[in-house]
């Protein structure tokens, strides 16, 4: 009885919930309509609801951090779950889009964001001077395309080498695309290979962490 | 044991410069032409002249969906283009309707900046009656069927909790087929696949799709194919700039890019060389 | 320019510059910049999170659409996965968010990403076309998708090293010319980035009156930061407490 609640329920209501969707998609069936509109809508509530998970799970993890005063680390948490509380306190109070919650979002939020991801660029170079050789014919044909690309995007010497355009062209819509698309149709097999083991109820990684019960088989 | 101390070859010395070496050398070629601006011509790619056309060519009380997806961390890449877009949008006063909305969690505020810089007021265009925001909509792809299918039984407010029927924009937007061209700007490939999935495929409707350049080699077999009019890059802002006659943020960076894409093929020869030049001279191990 | 204004600039501008700081030396103000981005990224959630459930969730059921009831009980009881023992009732939940991005991605994936895909590479004409080099281009790329698919579809070791191993090769050889492009691209958008960065740096925060004399002091201050620990005379590493557990 435990077991047909706790595991073959979950993966029967994935399997009639994704089939109501998908037959509302290639059969007109009078009903399936208004049901499809309301599971997507459920669906949206549902992944709002999701969006609390990270801060409860830094809260798990810093106030570990502050009970164990962990060296160099503990007053960082204490930040850190500050900013959280702060953050969120006064977007739920004054309104997400309030001027206020702007201000602290632009002056930290944001700036921090845009900055963390340029921040790659930097290693790239480091990567590019001291890693980057043609070791072997695969590496080979790397460099030579994207040194053939890298000058295409440098908008002047597209400019003065009008051929770097043409070659870039050409790359891209022969060589480019086809290795992409031939990536994306064998992912797109593994992915309608993975639904369907999900639709057969052979895929349960989405029942997350076993019971005791199903641990011990 | 006993160590030998090689001498280093000049090729050893050239294949261990210190990496804050390297970042300062391009600090000094991002912070030249941005201090001395050069002026280095644009040229304009096609995907950006077809994206320009196509939004030129939508008939009088066009409507367009218009996804703000992007994150913080993609802003200075796809801001100018979303900013070069409206532009466009509101230039043409022909009583088109953008109707934005976000798959990204900062995409509202994202959006406030954005029209920030438009100043919409400079066209005549009003909030309500030429463009609105309806909204973050959690879910990426879900949000995506459910507006697709029956907007309004998935949002009835804007962003700001207003009621959609208090703006005439809505009056007559229903669903995916009230839109007649649908625009994304998205720093996450799922979001720029799954309109593909969820409004292309069932529906229909024309696509446009802006993605950061590092994204937009796993967007081409969908141009390829027909599903999507133009992929471009938030690079190729610049160019957007040019065709709208509205120089900003993204011509600026014209020059830095061309100079410091000089630095990483200079880097990319030289650390051949080097690496080479060592290998042929049997090198220090 | 207001108060407010001026300070959001400075904050911004420091924040940059201490992120920044990561790419010479580790150091104390990196790290209280990543912290606060960690927790103001986590409480941006949450806010986007409540708006979501109150506009989406709570108004329609106020205005009487008492089904959406139900989403507010499933959505509760997602929370239930902290709990030691009831954490399967977080399962009913996932179950219907799984099973409604299964149904939406699957209904279309075999037709935009399968189907259309294939279609649009057998169109592609090789005989009698102009000019002939045309022809051969499409030839290439029939060859090149042809050949990723099988590398990826066909995963045995054997198949990889035996006679049919060119095709293995020419995939490979397709797919390492494809990831030159995509990384040249790459450092395209990370470059704009920074640019992004350093723009508003160099125009917004350096105009400012002070910005000018703080630059070179947040650089000194930065210096010392990453020197070692046992070498700068303050502060030194705080020595570690015995856990309380």
């Amino acid at each position: 009885m435990m077991r047909l609640v706790r595991r073959q329920i979950p993966i029967g209501v994935v399997i009639v919930t994704s089939v109501i969707v998908m037959s509302d998609y290639f059969f007109k069936i009078t009903g399936t309509g208004p049901l499809v509109t309301m599971l997507t809508n459920w669906g949206i509530i549902l992944t709002a609801f999701t969006l609390g998970f990270g801060a409860i799970n830094l809260f798990y993890l810093h106030t570990r951090h502050i009970r164990r005063r962990t060296s160099g680390q503990w007053f960082f948490s204490i930040w850190l779950l500050l900013m959280v509380v702060v953050f969120a306190g006064t977007g739920i109070l004054t309104g997400a889009t309030s001027s206020t919650y702007t201000w602290l979002y632009n002056s930290s939020y944001f700036a921090l964001s845009a900055t963390v991801y340029s921040s790659l660029g930097f290693y790239m170079t480091s990567g590019i001077y001291r890693s980057l050789r043609a070791r072997n014919i695969e590496a080979l044909l790397l460099l030579i395309t994207g040194t053939i690309a890298v000058m295409r995007n440098a908008p002047a010497l597209a400019v003065a080498a009008p051929i770097l355009i043409d070659m870039d062209k050409w790359l891209s819509e022969f060589v480019v695309t086809s290795a992409q698309r031939g990536i994306m149709i064998g992912a797109a097999l593994g992915a309608i290979a993975l639904g369907i083991r999900t639709l057969t109820g052979r895929e349960t990684g989405f029942l997350g962490r076993l019971t005791e019960a199903e641990r011990e088989g | 044991m006993t160590t030998t101390t090689q001498k280093k070859s000049i090729w050893d010395r050239l294949e261990a410069v210190p990496r804050e070496a390297l970042y300062a050398l391009l600090l000094i070629f991002f912070i030249i032409p941005m201090v001395n601006p050069i002026g280095f011509p644009v040229p304009i790619s096609d995907e950006v002249r077809r994206w320009y056309n196509t939004i030129d060519a939508l008939p009088s009380g066009s409507a367009i969906m218009i996804d703000f997806g992007y994150s913080g961390g993609g802003e200075p890449e796809l801001g100018p283009m979303a900013v070069a877009v409206y532009h466009h949008i509101f230039s043409r006063k022909a009583g088109l309707k953008a109707i934005c909305m976000s798959t990204s969690i900062e995409g509202p505020l994202l959006w406030d900046k954005a029209m920030a810089e438009v100043n919409p007021s400079r066209y005549g265009a009003n909030y309500g009656k030429d463009y609105i925001h309806i909204g973050y909509i959690s879910g990426g792809e879900i949000a995506m069927a459910s507006i697709g299918k029956d907007l309004r039984a998935a949002v009835s407010t804007d962003y700001k909790g207003v009621s959609l029927d208090t703006f005439s924009i809505m009056q007559g937007i229903a669903n995916a087929g009230s839109f007649q061209l649908l625009i994304c700007y998205t720093t996450g490939g799922d979001q720029s696949e799954g309109w593909v999935r969820q409004w292309y495929t069932p529906y229909k409707t024309p696509y446009l799709c802006s993605v950061l350049a590092m994204m937009v080699p796993t967007m081409l077999p969908y141009q390829k194919a027909g599903q999507i009019i133009s992929v471009t890059s938030g690079a190729q802002a610049g160019q957007m700039e040019v065709l709208v006659k509205v120089p900003a943020r993204g011509i600026k960076s014209a020059d830095v890019i061309t100079m410091t894409h000089l630095l990483v093929v200079g880097f990319i020869v030289l650390g051949n060389i080097a690496y080479y030049a060592k290998k042929f001279s049997g090198g220090s191990k | 320019m207001e108060f407010a204004e001026l300070l959001q600039i400075w904050f911004a501008a420091l924040f940059t510059v201490w992120i920044y700081s990561i790419a010479f030396r580790d150091n104390l103000f990196f790290k209280f910049a990543e912290h606060t981005f960690v927790g103001a990224a986590a409480g941006h959630s949450i806010v986007y999170g409540v708006d979501n459930v109150r506009r989406l969730g709570w108004t329609p059921l106020v205005q009487g659409q008492l089904i959406y009831l139900v989403a507010f009980i499933l959505g509760i009881m997602l929370y239930t996965r902290y709990h030691s023992q009831h954490f399967w009732i977080s399962r009913f939940p996932v179950s219907v968010m799984a099973g409604v991005g299964l149904g939406l991605s699957l209904r279309a994936t075999v037709t935009s990403e399968f189907i259309a895909q294939i279609l649009s590479t057998a169109q592609m004409k090789v005989l009698g076309v102009s000019p002939w080099c045309a022809g051969l281009y499409n030839l290439l790329f029939i060859v090149i998708t042809v050949t990723v698919v099988y590398y990826f579809v066909f995963t045995f070791p054997r198949i990889h090293a035996g006679r049919l191993n060119w095709i293995s090769r020419i995939a490979r050889y397709g797919m390492m010319a494809a990831f030159g492009y995509s990384f040249a691209n790459t450092i395209l958008s990370r470059f704009q980035m920074i640019f992004g960065r350093l723009d508003f740096l160099m125009n917004s925060w350096l105009p400012l009156s002070g910005a000018v004399i703080a630059l070179p002091i947040v650089l000194v201050l930065l210096a010392y930061a990453m020197i070692p620990a046992s070498r700068r005379p303050w502060p030194k590493q705080l020595a570690a407490t015995p856990s309380d557990d």
